[in-house]
């Protein structure tokens, strides 16, 4: 049995993975970041004297060793350390020595004063008080966006009902389990940052312009990641340890404490979404409305896209004739937000699933009748030009709309459900939500959105299969040898997969935006077939018969001539850059989506919502690899039901975190789990590799929009925050008129 | 607290090390990655919220990252790379075939404690595996497919044929 398991499986089982911490060369200097205690504050003097003179300390960096350097994908606005801090946990200074004790010793012996500057630590202070975050952004907007598609106010001449709401959800930390780590290894003429990441390759481009100036070169290697959901990109503790390397001509070490970890970090985007919604008679979804302001944090990461995703993505899966969205990025002195499994989508579901239930309601529909009734279908071109090529969406309504229906019927005469208004202390109720997805964009690099693998056959019969991907733990690995195994005809035994190394790695975009699947799949069938036609002709001219792909490679590999069978494949989708003014136009080659429902049960002394039964149908096309799948997808829930129901990042009013750990945020545990079922809907995607479309964030999409339907089910309250939690719950419940 | 003799002797993975009288207030967990090379133990919070660092103490589990080396005393440590390894085995063939492992950087802790629950470990004779394991965080797979794993495990080590589910 054990000799079925794949390698990668295997080795992160028997605690054989290597992660960036575990490949710490021996006597690497211990760096770390010295991290501002204001939330705004300008750094006017580091003395760096007293810390120098310590035993064991190596060196000292400061803001002014990195003078004009800014990384930053989208909006380039974070300096590696900071001459202004601007959040509580803003790297200021940091020092390198030979070993832990000298480091702390060193950080305590560095003297830093600061000017205390004027704060503002929500989105409204921003707007409002006389504070200036980045002076290159009047206002602290950092990104702005509206658009509006079709005709208004024809639109609206049709609309019976209105649904409307504000709704708010709260910064959620990526709470990977292992921390950011970062080794940087100095060879002859260049140096090699050895981290986990999404992008290896943009992270060589962006950084090799900053090291270059130095007089040296830059590789990426990435090692296994201990999980990101969306926060591993670029981040200033790199560039520290280059510029430590470089400067004591040593390797470096920095693996970022967990509670730095979660000041410093980064977390999903705070929100806050006003929406209406407005249906005719039929029960037709017409007009919505999104006004989206987005907490920024004080650098940008994937805000200002995140931003626009949250404002326009939800509009894609029903065929609204009109829209209108507008949205900001406001920056404040908190942690940096980043994207986070879903790319602002859950908030913007959030708002979207609930007021369509209240629309529902108003209208006499059920709440799986007014979403099929509205659902886009194969072959639409969405209000935002989204081209539908596949979509398992009604089939994913009818499945939650199914085993809802059934539980319900189950408990029939027990009094306690929501429906039979009893007035019992528990009230159970049941919750529907749907969403689509896109698979990969040009948001992230307008250049290009592509994906080569190449091919290499060896002398002594393998093949390395090198993309310029990343594993993330999602099983890309094994689905390129799936796929690769299967092209050829050759046995998976004999399939290598390099991931992630600049040196060797030919172009990839990174994993990310549940891409990898259909990206890198696409061009691994490219390189096969590539590699089959080579081998053809090497055959052909060595006067072999027809003959197997292993075969020729052996025969290949004794006349000299196996560099003739190495091959680039390429998946170079046409999807488009979407003009900034509208966003119109195709995102993505693919899009997925899903239903999701659940059973909730209400304590209504004391607020508490226990989630009893779960159900996830979701349309990914052919599976690669099906208990992984599933795995993502139970995976991907339970993260959703923390974002529901618990987790949040408190700050107080001076941009203090006050719960940077597991538990303090409160991250679903074991006995958290609830029982999960997931369906998937054999539906093939025109664009995907053998059909398959992916999996990756859709599964927390709509967990907190169909937990809030569920609690409306329940007790008749409707939560417009997220974390719901027992207080919140309680809150609504003590201030509602009647029970329903 | 001075120890009169400048090394002791820790036993981990049933092989005898002499480490220096230094490591008696250093933490188990930077014993066993960084002098024993044991790098299957991971450091995922510093503060035995996270479990990653989970280890054997005779047989019982604790968190290397709140445990000094003084601590461990004439006890033996086992860590993953000590465990079973037919209990190894089936524990990676359950991950596979149940999706149990994503990441990996909780999964080596879940599988110290996969050994010790099958091996009868429990702290009260009642409390279910949901709670014994309430210590181990895992971010990406959701808990269920581990209790999966753990619970076909049980059932394989109780029936001494292993035909195994």
């Amino acid at each position: 049995m054990s000799n079925q398991v794949s390698a990668s499986v295997r080795d992160r089982a028997l605690g054989r993975a290597r992660y960036a911490a575990d490949l710490v060369p021996s006597g690497a200097a211990v760096a770390d970041v010295v991290r501002s205690p204001h939330p705004h504050a300008r750094v006017v003097a580091v003395d760096s004297t007293e810390a120098l003179q310590t035993p064991g300390v190596l060196g000292v960096l400061t803001p002014d060793d990195f003078a004009g350097v800014t990384i930053g994908r989208l909006i380039a606005d974070e300096p590696p350390l900071a001459s202004t801090a601007r959040y509580v946990g803003d790297g200021v200074a940091a020092v390198a020595a030979v070993d832990h004790k000298s480091l702390l010793a060193g950080i305590a012996a560095l003297r830093i004063e600061y000017e205390i500057l004027a704060h503002a630590t929500t989105t409204e202070q921003a707007r409002t008080l006389s504070v200036d975050i980045h002076n290159t952004a009047p206002g602290n907007i950092a990104s702005s966006f509206s658009c509006e598609q079709g005709d208004w106010d024809a639109a609206i001449g049709r609309v019976v009902e209105w649904a409307e709401g504000t709704f708010e959800n709260a910064p959620v930390p990526h709470a990977y389990l292992e921390p950011r780590a970062t080794v940087v290894r100095v060879a002859d003429d260049h140096l090699e940052l050895v981290t986990a990441t999404h992008f290896p390759t943009a992270l060589e481009e962006d950084y090799r312009e900053i090291v270059r100036p130095w007089g040296t070169d830059l590789r990426i290697i990435t090692p296994e990641m201990g999980g990101s959901f969306g926060a591993k990109w670029e981040h200033p503790t790199h560039l520290v340890c280059l510029a430590f390397a470089h400067r004591l001509g040593r390797d470096v070490v920095m693996v970022t404490p967990r509670r730095d970890d979660m000041i410093a970090g980064r977390g999903r985007l705070g929100m806050k979404l006003s929406v209406a919604i407005g249906a005719d008679a039929d029960g037709r979804l017409v007009a919505k409305r999104s006004r989206v302001e987005s907490d920024n944090g004080a650098y940008s990461g994937h805000g200002s896209s995140v931003t626009v995703s949250a404002a326009i993505r939800a509009d894609n899966i029903y065929r609204y004739e009109a829209v209108r969205a507008s949205a900001d990025l406001v920056y404040t002195n908190t942690m940096p937000s980043e994207c986070f499994r879903g790319f602002g989508h859950p908030q913007a579901v959030f708002a979207q699933e609930q007021l369509i239930d209240e629309l529902a309601s108003k209208l006499g529909l059920s709440p799986a009748e007014i979403r099929r009734r509205n659902a886009v279908a194969a072959g639409d071109v969405t209000i935002h030009g989204w081209q539908i090529g596949s979509s398992g969406l009604q089939e994913c309504i009818d499945e939650i709309e199914t085993r809802i229906e059934a539980h319900r019927a189950a408990q029939t005469g027990a009094a306690q459900t929501g429906t039979a208004k009893s007035n019992s202390r528990f009230r159970t109720g049941y919750g529907l939500a749907t969403c689509i997805h896109s698979i990969s964009s040009r948001a992230y690099d307008p250049r290009f959105d592509r994906d080569d693998v190449k091919l290499t056959p060896r002398p002594d019969g393998t093949i390395t299969i090198n993309s310029g991907e990343v594993e993330i733990g999602c099983g890309a690995n094994e689905t390129l040898r799936t796929i690769v195994a299967e092209e050829l005809g050759v046995a998976r035994e004999i399939l290598q997969v390099v991931f992630g190394d600049t040196e060797h790695g030919p172009y990839g975009l990174g994993n990310f935006a549940s891409r990898t699947t259909l990206f890198a799949g696409r061009a691994a069938i490219d390189a096969c077939r590539q590699l089959r036609r080579r081998c053809a002709e090497v055959a052909a001219s060595l006067g072999l018969a027809e003959t197997s792909v292993a075969e020729v490679i052996g025969a290949a590999a004794l006349t000299d001539r196996l560099n003739e069978l190495v091959v680039t494949g390429r998946f170079e989708p046409d999807n488009v850059v979407l003009p900034e003014s509208s966003a119109y136009g195709n995102l993505s080659p693919a899009y997925n989506f899903a239903a999701h429902g659940c059973c909730v049960r209400v304590d209504t002394w004391t607020g508490k919502v226990v989630v009893q039964q779960y159900w996830a149908a979701h349309d990914p096309g052919h599976l690669f690899n099906p208990p992984g799948a599933h795995g993502q997808v139970i995976g991907a829930v339970t993260q959703g039901l923390g974002m529901a129901l618990t987790e949040a990042l408190e700050l107080d009013p001076d941009g203090m975190v006050l719960n940077p750990g597991f538990l303090d945020d409160r991250v679903p545990t074991f006995p958290d789990a609830v029982p999960i079922e997931v369906i998937f809907i054999d539906i093939d995607d025109p664009a995907g590799p053998w059909g398959a479309k992916t999996i990756g964030e859709p599964p927390l999409i709509p967990v907190p929009a169909c937990v809030a339907n569920a609690i409306h089910d329940a007790v008749g309250v409707r939560l417009r925050q997220t974390p719901m939690t027992s207080e919140r719950t309680w809150q609504a419940l003590a201030t509602r008129e009647t029970m329903p | 607290m001075n120890t009169p003799s400048a090394q002791f002797e820790i036993v981990v993975n049933g092989v005898a090390h002499h480490v220096s009288s230094g490591w008696h207030s250093r933490r188990l967990l930077d014993l066993l990655r960084s002098e024993l090379g044991l790098v299957g133990t991971k450091e995922g919070c510093s503060e035995g919220d996270c479990g990653a660092c989970t280890v054997l103490l005779d047989g019982e589990p604790v968190v290397s990252c709140l445990t000094l080396c003084a601590m461990v005393g004439s006890r033996t440590v086992t860590t993953v790379e000590g465990l079973n390894s037919d209990h190894l085995e089936r524990f990676a063939a359950g991950c596979e075939r149940t999706g149990g492992v994503q990441c990996g950087f909780c999964t080596p802790g879940f599988a110290v404690m996969s050994s010790w629950l099958v091996d009868g470990g429990t702290e009260t004779g009642d409390d279910s595996d949901a709670k014994l394991l309430e210590g181990n965080i895992c971010r990406c797979t959701g808990y269920q497919q581990l209790a999966e794993v753990i619970s076909s495990l049980r059932t394989i080590s109780e029936d001494p044929t292993g035909a195994a589910p």
